[in-house]
């Protein structure tokens, strides 16, 4: 949410685009979906690592994947989504992204 | 009987890592195959064109896409253009630094060690996970596969018989680092 209110016309639309996602709700969703290859304490392991997350967190994410199928395991905006698929699949886990709804 | 231990933090932080030589020798031929498989995935320009269906699986597998939804499959050709040439080179760096610091001096156990920097480290792990891909995504293996009950006239035999040890291995591994990991996290 932005602080400050601005009366600068944006140069582009992406600009305006880009101001608009940030101030909507958090529309982009990071899923990791179920393989039967990473081992479950590789993917607590690349959970912590990743997000910074507690070993509680990454455990619950973790069986999450292995009993449903798949977890969302971090949101934000499309630009955000997108590096963390990426840092995701350098790791070898199966992870996609899609709109939040 | 008690395993040897195989990654054993040091006390100035490196990790010591002790291997059969022969266990050696395995991994640099692994490290070789995801290469050549890699170099397949670099010169292709756009989708992988692997020699065979195995190499495909396997390309898509370590290369998935990021976006599912086909109405989003420009979005997905941009991120696939800029970010698959990081992800095939972060792999061949990545191989190219498990090659350099894969254990030589020996021991009197008949082992080697070596020790790994945190580059080194992040290597192994990103390296032992992709060949377990690799050769997991060619098995076909499920998760309800029991390895150990293929016998030796199993065509596939020699491959399972990787395929377990890897795992072996990469479960040594990872055991090591997430008890260096704190178990809080900025999650609260």
């Amino acid at each position: 949410m932005r602080a400050e209110i601005t009366t600068t016309v944006p140069d582009t639309v992406e600009e305006l685009i880009g101001d608009f996602e940030v101030e909507g709700d958090i529309p982009w969703i990071v899923i990791v979906w179920n393989d039967p290859v990473n081992l479950m304490n590789y993917v607590v392991y690349v959970f912590q690592k990743l997000f910074g997350y507690s070993r509680e967190k990454a455990t619950r994410l973790m069986y999450q994947v292995h009993n449903e199928g798949k977890a969302v395991v971090v949101a934000g905006t499309r630009e955000k989504c997108e590096v963390d698929v990426a840092r995701l699949h350098a790791h070898g886990l199966w992870a996609t992204m899609q709109h939040d709804r | 009987m008690i395993r040897a231990r195989r990654f054993e933090r040091a006390k100035d932080g490196q990790l010591v890592v002790r291997l059969h030589p022969e266990e050696v020798a395995l991994l640099r031929r692994l490290a070789d195959e995801l290469q050549e498989l890699l170099d397949k995935r670099g010169a292709a320009d756009g989708p992988a064109e692997g020699d065979n269906e195995g190499d495909e699986a396997v390309l898509s597998r370590l290369f998935p896409r990021a976006y599912l939804d086909p109405t989003e499959e420009q979005a997905e050709q941009e991120w696939q253009r800029f970010s698959s040439p990081d992800l095939v080179a972060l792999r061949v760096a990545a191989l190219r630094n498990l090659v350099d610091s894969l254990p030589a001096t020996e021991r009197r156990d008949g082992r080697v060690e070596g020790k790994l920097d945190e580059e080194h480290e992040a290597a192994w792990v990103g390296v032992l996970n992709d060949a377990r891909l690799a050769i997991g995504t060619r098995l076909g293996v499920t998760e309800d596969d029991d390895y150990t009950a293929r016998g030796p006239d199993d065509p596939s035999y020699l491959a399972w018989q990787v395929y377990a040890w890897l795992t072996d291995l990469q479960a040594d591994l990872i055991d090591v680092l997430l008890g260096g990991l704190p178990r809080a996290g900025t999650d609260s």
